[in-house]
């Protein structure tokens, strides 16, 4: 009789959770035999310590008497028609990620089970956990969204067990160790535990349900411990004392005595919309008005909670369940479905190789993944006046350069439409960096802050008139005839031609930043010696700016002439 | 409305004739005669426009094209586009922004611009958007969206090699027109000579001794005389406060020495 000190399990707190855990026994056999003949059974083999051996099964495989670890020899031997294909885990995890991204068309919090980050290659326990409090109802209840899961597994040919109750610890037990009247391989465990009964469930399931290591799995068959009621009826203390605190854990975890949580694969949206299609479109026409309608649908929910979008992610699920997925960033808090719109057109007009609708798109998804508040609703003013152009004319100038910056950005790239801002620096090209429009600027909140030390930062270099109106990409090399040791070029040849030089002002010499070293940036390897540089005029009025790099005797003994920008 | 050719056709000199065909044709063409306009700020240009154009002045709202004279004087066509674009930004208590665009060709062969170098030119590096690169499609259709944008004073686009096509530039000469907005085309030396709706179009040249040779060779507007064939010699002042922008040889004591070594 165990001791009843531990009575204290039997009560279990109400979590307000609804967990459901999905275990794939032959996950890896099942997804790779598609491309094989189903009627045989298949297996993955995997060669290890000098033999290869079976790694992954179907069901078909299994009932024939075929398990995990046996050689392929062996294996033959038995069944003579096997066919088999190299395990590849990787594969098998990707499929697994899609396979999660494909079910959160049941709920938006999927999680990996195991962690995703923690899975190892050889790990071949393929599972899934999914939060689906207050989802079950759009499916018609538990008990059908459950079927409805498992019927679309089935389809595909995949075996899928299936548990839910109120906390992952017992989902998880119950979808690998639940009872269930069928025994056969091809049976698919259906278990739901309603809420508050994790306790009767879960107490006469092995201890190896409650997520255990093999060390302690040992240990328990070993004292005689077969079911987690045997191992619940100790206290909690002489089971830390004789497990480590990681069996109490798992066991306050299945009964809901202790939190967990469960990790999404991506976090839900809070303004989320989406658009499911009885029929696949591949049309780009029809494509668009859907898209033009969701953004509506979101511009409305955003309005509604007076916050606007700074990114946007577009989601397209084809009929074979890939997902193209699009994101925008927007360059102020938007609520204008309108303008979104707008983006979008012009997103996928561009994309490189148009949209690969495949056989249809059967799923549109759009979510603000992240949002801001606006003060108020961006209102059309002055529609009265008529014309669209006019409308957006009136727009205040802060919103409208923001979405002129949308359209540039997404019709011609985040990297392309950019600004100068200054930069603490003496070399000339290193003085002012382009900045994309978009980029999050933390240290210039608003436009008085930001001036100032533009202007000081500008200010600290010298007379604007010295420098160039117009700077080359890169310095290019020139062939110059000059004095030597120190003078102005006579002539120089850029670009294939010959420039004769009439006038010329310098040099104004320009010194490595030697104290870049020290803190902590490496100057460019052109950047290491010092510059002198001329303003010159050439016969036909074309101005100049060249100069030597490095000082001539001192620094090299044949310094280079660079061409570095022009005067207008 | 009765039309006589014959009245503006029987001059005897060929320029006569075709300032009469123009002056017919302007009848026609809904030219620019309201709406804002600016100075250019160089008085030779200013004090022509003032006489003899309709608006008195260089028309806000029209598609306006700077081509180099030759391949090396790319430069000096967009300092001069420059120039014009500080002039259209130039409105008091506005903080309008100077979108700056270049097709890839423009970038690499004529340089980016440079914000320390802005204000030399009456524009303010804070006030500038630049398009780094893109395809003249792209471009001309990033510039007509940001003549609806009412926070862009002036647009500025530069292409070395290939100019738009005329339906193009018409396209954009319409839409800058309804919008009231400037827009400045600057084009290369080999994509200067092609046919274009522009309001206006400029060939600058540059001049030994910091100047600039620019003719108006194009001109959609109503006016009484044609711009001087030779155009006008300009030596533009920049907003330096101590320096030349460049002393001839001979001025510079440094310079003499080591000519003469």
């Amino acid at each position: 009789m165990p001791n009843m000190s531990g009575a204290s399990y039997a009560a279990p707190l109400a979590t307000g959770r609804r967990i459901v855990a999905l275990w794939f026994p032959y996950w890896a056999g099942e997804t790779t035999q598609i491309a094989y003949d189903r009627t045989k059974s298949f297996a993955l083999v995997e060669r290890s310590k000098n033999a290869q051996r079976l790694v992954g099964l179907t069901p078909l495989a299994a009932q024939q008497g075929l398990s995990l670890g046996l050689s392929l020899a062996d294996a033959r031997a038995l069944l003579p028609d096997l066919q088999t294909a190299m395990a590849e885990p990787m594969e098998a995890a990707a499929r697994l990620q899609k396979c999660a991204y494909w079910l959160q068309r049941y709920t938006p919090w999927v999680g990996h089970d195991p962690p995703s980050d923690t899975r190892h290659a050889e790990n071949t326990d393929y599972g899934l956990l999914l939060d689906v409090s207050g989802c079950a109802h759009l499916f018609g209840g538990e008990r059908a969204l459950l079927a409805d899961m498992q019927a679309r597994f089935l389809k595909r040919g995949i075996t899928a067990h299936a548990a839910m109750a109120g906390t992952v610890g017992a989902a998880w037990g119950l979808v690998r160790f639940g009872s269930t009247a069928k025994t056969t391989p091809q049976a698919r465990r259906q278990i739901i535990v309603p809420e508050g009964q994790e306790a009767e469930a879960v107490l006469p399931l092995p201890p190896a349900a409650l997520r255990l290591s093999g060390v302690h799995i040992d240990l328990c068959q070993r004292l005689g411990l077969a079911t987690v009621a045997d191992l619940a009826g100790f206290a909690r203390r002489e089971l830390t004392r004789r497990f480590g605190p990681s069996p109490v854990l798992r066991l306050e975890q299945a009964l809901g005595q202790a939190g967990e949580s469960l990790n999404p694969c991506l976090p839900p949206p809070r303004f989320l919309v989406r658009h499911n299609l009885a029929h696949g479109v591949t049309q780009m026409e029809a494509l668009a008005q859907l898209i033009g309608d969701l953004c509506t649908r979101l511009a409305a929910q955003l309005e509604r909670a007076s916050q606007g979008a700074q990114r946007l992610d577009l989601a397209l699920t084809r009929s074979d369940n890939a997902v193209l997925a699009l994101s925008l960033p927007l360059a102020h808090p938007c609520a204008d479905g309108g303008h979104m719109t707008r983006l979008f057109e012009e997103r996928l007009s561009r994309l490189s190789r148009g949209v690969d609708a495949g056989y249809g798109i059967e799923q549109l998804t759009l979510a603000a993944s992240r949002t801001a508040p606006i003060s108020q609703p961006q209102e059309t003013m002055g529609a009265f006046e008529g014309g669209q152009t006019r409308n957006r004319r009136r727009a205040a100038p802060i919103a409208a350069l923001g979405s002129l910056y949308d359209r540039l950005v997404s019709r011609l790239g985040a990297q392309v439409v950019v600004r100068p801002v200054p930069h603490a620096s003496y070399i000339p090209e290193r003085a002012v960096r382009l900045v994309p429009v978009l980029a999050p600027d933390k240290q210039t909140p608003d436009k008085q802050q930001r001036d100032k030390p533009e202007e000081n930062l500008y200010a600290r270099l010298p007379d604007p008139a010295t420098r160039p109106l117009f700077m080359l990409c890169a310095p290019e090399p020139i062939e110059v005839i000059a004095e030597i040791p120190e003078g102005a070029p006579y002539r120089f040849r850029w670009r294939r031609v010959l420039h004769e030089i009439t006038a010329a002002y310098g040099p104004e010499r320009i010194s490595p930043e030697w104290w870049a070293g020290l803190t902590g940036e490496t100057p460019a390897h052109h950047n290491r010696q010092t510059r002198d540089y001329y303003r010159l005029e050439d016969t036909q009025g074309h101005r100049f700016w060249v100069y030597r790099d490095g000082l001539y005797d001192r620094e090299t003994t044949q310094p280079r002439w660079f061409m570095h920008g022009v005067f207008p | 409305m009765e039309i006589k050719p014959a009245a503006h056709i029987k001059a005897t000199t060929t320029s006569q004739k075709l300032a009469g065909l123009r002056r017919l044709v302007a009848r026609f063409e809904p030219v620019v005669a309201q709406g804002p306009h600016i100075q250019t700020g160089f008085a030779d240009i200013d004090s022509y426009l003032a006489g003899e154009v309709a608006n008195a002045g260089l028309a806000c709202g029209g598609l306006h094209e700077v081509v180099a004279a030759r391949t090396g004087d790319m430069a000096a066509a967009l300092g001069f586009a420059h120039r014009l674009a500080a002039r259209f930004l130039d409105r008091p208590h506005t903080q309008d922004m100077l979108l700056y665009g270049q097709t890839y060709m423009s970038c690499r062969e004529a340089g980016q611009p440079y914000g320390p170098a802005l204000a030399a030119h009456g524009l303010s590096a804070d006030r500038l958007v630049y398009i780094d690169g893109a395809r003249l499609p792209d471009l001309l259709w990033a510039g007509e969206e940001a003549l609806l944008c009412s926070a862009i004073g002036c647009i500025v686009l530069s292409s070395w090699g290939e100019a738009p096509s005329f339906t193009a530039s018409r396209r954009l000469s319409l839409a800058a027109r309804a919008a009231e907005r400037p827009l400045v085309m600057a084009l290369g030396a080999q994509a200067g000579t092609s046919a274009s709706a522009a309001t206006t179009r400029w060939q600058v040249e540059a001049l030994p001794q910091q100047g600039w040779q620019v003719r108006l060779t194009k001109l959609r507007m109503s006016y009484n005389t044609m711009p001087p064939n030779e155009g006008w010699t300009l030596y533009p002042k920049t907003m330096s406060q101590h320096l030349p922008l460049m002393d001839s040889a001979a001025e510079i004591p440094g310079m003499a020495q080591v000519r003469a070594g």
